[in-house]
């Protein structure tokens, strides 16, 4: 595909956002306190796919809106905390008890039992394609009194942490009654309620006073999906919605000035890399991929070419996640980049060309690939740019049939767990491994994890792990992505970078 | 009148049955893989376990080969039922009569403020060629012809959601709601109809036909609205027909950016997430509204038009 169309789409939404931030401001409600019983509506960038089926990435949706919740909760640092299980007992290598939380009420008033997390449990395992964080791990139910016995294939150090995925949220017993995916009308445990599902438009939540937990500050909530950036942009301009999420960069600069409106700013655990084909030249020569790493203004790439809503990637993970990287990015020297590839037997009587790939389905990714292109001429690499659809793409890169891509990558979906994608993306045998990266210290590092429980000292691992990565230049970590949310006339809005929460009972409007 | 509407529908089946091959046929001539696309729509797994895309593609009814494959779908199509929709894993029927229900008010609704607007403005303007309601009109009209969509759309709601809080920026439900996607989906067909029928109208007020007419002493008025008018309208009303099947599943744009769950919306998420039962069902309705509308234009166009009704005969 010609990356014209997507200069000319990206010179529109420019021209379409100047016009949105060009505008007077809309109308803002006085700032003032928390006023109780209020109504938030909320600005939603994705709509779900599934119908809002518990068992997919929909769940998403359920536990931000507070409406769903897990057997395990996870704090700020990402190690888990009691949800609707009080606590748990690794009973034998292959089974864990968790103690239910006693006097919990699902939202059609009947109560929260060992049973019925056990139906939920199996429903959700026996789907398909189950959630990513259970997938693979054979999990079977049975109910033992007041808890739950779990049970895996294999040993499994982390089962806790899998269950604080939404995938495997509980719903009452009513909502597995039909044909198709489980009903998630009122029939949750959160602090709100369901009381309308829309997938093409949105959820309608009321404050459920029978919760176990603290008391919603709302009355309810009304969360719409609005998919394209510029409409959630204006609709929130306009006042339509209180809280909005996924901005466009124009729209943050002007919102940012705005009285009365506040801004704020997350990292993600979503990562765009330069991926590099090892099992073939150029790049099977670790003095060329370190030259292309040594090319790249990671800097310049966050700030310049993605004007801020990015950051400079030091390492693999960033700052979204505790076990991130946090050391200095490192500088470009496109002069040691060009000795690098002469004693590869590159230089003017050898130039090395490549091709790199990208996808425009992520609209910042042609811009990264486009200034990459310029930072690799300086170190005298010609990189002939190919942007098409992800879909078509993946299975020459699975199969290893490309040189370089400019690919985007979410690390921790659903599970503030590491191992799972250091396994399929960097051990030697992995599923997705397409940098072709093999190294037995790394896989060896990572095999490490099947016998270690300790989250602290999981962590440390991926911290040494993404070291690793990179100082054999797996890949060159480029940007981490942020997410932007605005909100007006609300209070105790706080942004997760895990993605997981947004609707907590601090959420209140104020007056 | 019937027999013509007869012959017009008799190869109607036999066209739905090619659309049906065609439907079936083109989205899987894409190349790419549905089973991984569906299963990245559900759990957005860059390297799914092959067992659970295995079961997936069974649960899709994807395992078996492409002629029995569409065999079945045919014959359930033929008894009303479109499947399951590979996404939600719901009814796709019930899907599709939601959106095409909302895709029809708002289609209808353009259409008819697009003739509340465009035909009154050309035939004013036909009446003195090169005057300056002709020009205002035709300058209008082009001007309206080249906006395109998804620059109005933000434009209306800069002007009249956020600048002047009066009506939703985004939304459906209520007919404050349907404003904005109904004028922004209008302003193309009214600026095409306001050209069509002016022009139309001024051949018309040139003809042997109006000077007779104007020569028994009928007044320039009603030369203008119920002689000259309403020949004119031939052309209009027969590209109504196709403008009203083309909007019905063409207006993304609109659907998206005022965020309406309409038909176009429905497909275009449909084919993205490779959910084959919408977008097939979609297809299908499509082509069959695109027909029965072609064929009503006609009707219509026949009693506006004596001239066609003994071209008929």
């Amino acid at each position: 595909m010609h990356p014209a169309p997507t200069r000319s789409r990206a010179v529109v939404l420019a021209l379409l956002a100047c016009l949105v931030t060009a505008c007077g401001a809309g109308t803002a409600p006085q700032a003032g306190v928390a006023v109780p019983d209020g109504v938030v509506t909320i600005g939603l960038q994705f709509a779900p796919r599934s119908g809002f089926a518990v068992d997919t990435d929909d769940a998403f949706v359920l536990t931000q809106l507070g409406a769903v919740e897990t057997l395990v909760a996870v704090d700020g640092e990402r190690r888990p905390q009691p949800g609707l299980a009080t606590e748990w007992t690794q009973v034998e290598p292959t089974t864990w008890r968790f103690t239910l939380r006693p006097g919990v009420t699902f939202h059609d008033g009947t109560p929260l039992t060992a049973d019925a997390v056990v139906g939920a449990l199996r429903y959700v395992a026996g789907v398909a394609a189950p959630p990513r964080a259970i997938a693979g791990a054979a999990l079977t139910a049975e109910a033992d009194g007041d808890a739950v016995l779990v049970r895996t294939a294999a040993p499994d150090p982390i089962l806790p942490l899998r269950l604080s995925a939404p995938g495997t949220a509980i719903l009452a017993p009513s909502a597995y009654a039909g044909d198709g995916p489980p009903s998630v009308v009122g029939t949750g445990t959160g602090l709100l309620r369901i009381t309308e599902a829309d997938a093409a438009q949105g959820v309608t939540l009321e404050r459920f006073d029978g919760y176990w937990g603290e008391r919603a500050g709302v009355a309810s909530v009304v969360a719409r999906f609005l998919p394209d950036p510029t409409a959630r942009a204006l609709a929130f301009r306009a006042g339509d919605v209180d809280v909005v999420l996924g901005l466009p960069e124009p729209a943050v600069l002007e919102l940012q000035s705005t009285p009365d409106v506040e801004v704020q700013t997350v990292p993600t655990p979503r990562t765009a890399s330069l991926y590099l084909n090892a099992s073939a030249p150029p790049f099977a020569d670790v003095r060329v991929r370190r030259a292309v790493a040594l090319a790249v203004d990671r800097t310049a790439l966050a700030e310049q070419a993605l004007a801020g809503s990015g950051l400079p990637a030091s390492e693999v993970f960033g700052p979204a996640v505790p076990w991130g990287g946090t050391g200095p990015v490192p500088a470009a020297d496109p002069a040691a980049a060009a000795d690098l590839l002469a004693q590869a037997g590159y230089g003017p009587d050898n130039p090395l060309t490549v091709r790199l790939w990208t996808y425009a389905n992520r609209p910042e990714l042609p811009t990264l690939a486009t200034a990459v292109q310029a930072m690799l001429a300086g170190a005298g690499i010609t990189a002939e740019i190919r942007i098409g659809e992800y879909a078509a793409q993946e299975p020459e890169l699975l199969a290893g049939r490309y040189d370089m891509m400019v690919l985007s990558r979410n690390l921790l979906t659903d599970l503030p767990d590491a191992a799972g994608v250091l396994t399929s993306d960097y051990t030697c045998s992995g599923s997705y491994n397409l940098n072709r990266y093999c190294s037995p210290e790394f896989d060896a590092l990572v095999a490490g994890l099947v016998d270690l429980p300790d989250p602290a000292a999981r962590q440390d691992v991926f911290a040494r792990a993404a070291q690793l990565l990179e100082a054999d230049t797996a890949g060159v970590p480029l940007v981490h992505t942020v997410d932007t949310s605005a909100t007006r006339g609300v209070t105790g809005f706080v942004p997760d970078p895990a993605n997981r929460v947004l609707v907590t009972s601090e959420l209140a409007r104020t007056g | 009148m019937p027999g013509t509407l007869g012959r017009r529908l008799l190869p109607l089946p036999l066209v739905l049955l090619g659309a049906s091959a065609l439907v079936f046929l083109l989205p899987r001539a894409s190349g790419l893989d549905t089973t991984r696309t569906v299963l990245r729509s559900r759990i957005a797994d860059s390297a799914p376990d092959p067992a659970a895309a295995e079961r997936v593609s069974r649960e899709l009814g994807l395992d078996g080969p492409l002629w029995q494959q569409y065999l079945l779908w045919l014959g359930s199509a033929l008894r009303g039922d479109l499947g399951l929709s590979f996404s939600t894993r719901t009814a796709v029927v019930p899907q599709l009569v939601a959106a095409l229900g909302v895709s029809t008010l708002l289609t209808a609704s353009a259409l008819l403020l697009a003739g509340l607007v465009g035909i009154p403005a050309g035939v004013t303007a036909a009446r003195r060629p090169g005057g300056p309601v002709d020009r205002a009109v035709t300058t209008l009209s082009v001007l309206g012809a080249a906006v395109p969509e998804f620059i109005l759309a933000p434009l209306l709601v800069l002007v009249f959601a956020v600048a002047l809080p009066l009506l939703p920026a985004a939304g459906w439900g209520g007919p404050a709601a349907a404003v904005l996607p109904v004028v922004t989906l209008a302003l193309f067909p009214a600026a095409l109809a306001a050209q069509l029928t002016r022009a139309e109208t001024a051949d018309v007020l040139g003809t042997l036909h109006i000077a007779a007419a104007r020569a028994r002493g009928l007044s320039e008025r009603r030369l203008l609205w119920v002689h000259a008018a309403r020949r004119s309208l031939t052309s209009v009303t027969a590209l109504s027909g196709m403008f009203f099947a083309g909007l019905l599943g063409g207006s993304v744009v609109v659907e998206v950016v005022f965020a309406v769950p309409g038909l176009g919306r429905l497909l275009y998420d449909a084919v993205l997430a490779q959910d084959l039962p919408v977008v097939q069902g979609g297809l299908l309705a499509l082509v069959t509204i695109a027909v029965l509308t072609t064929v009503g234009a006609e009707v219509v166009q026949f009693a506006l038009d004596p001239l066609a009704r003994r071209a008929a005969r």
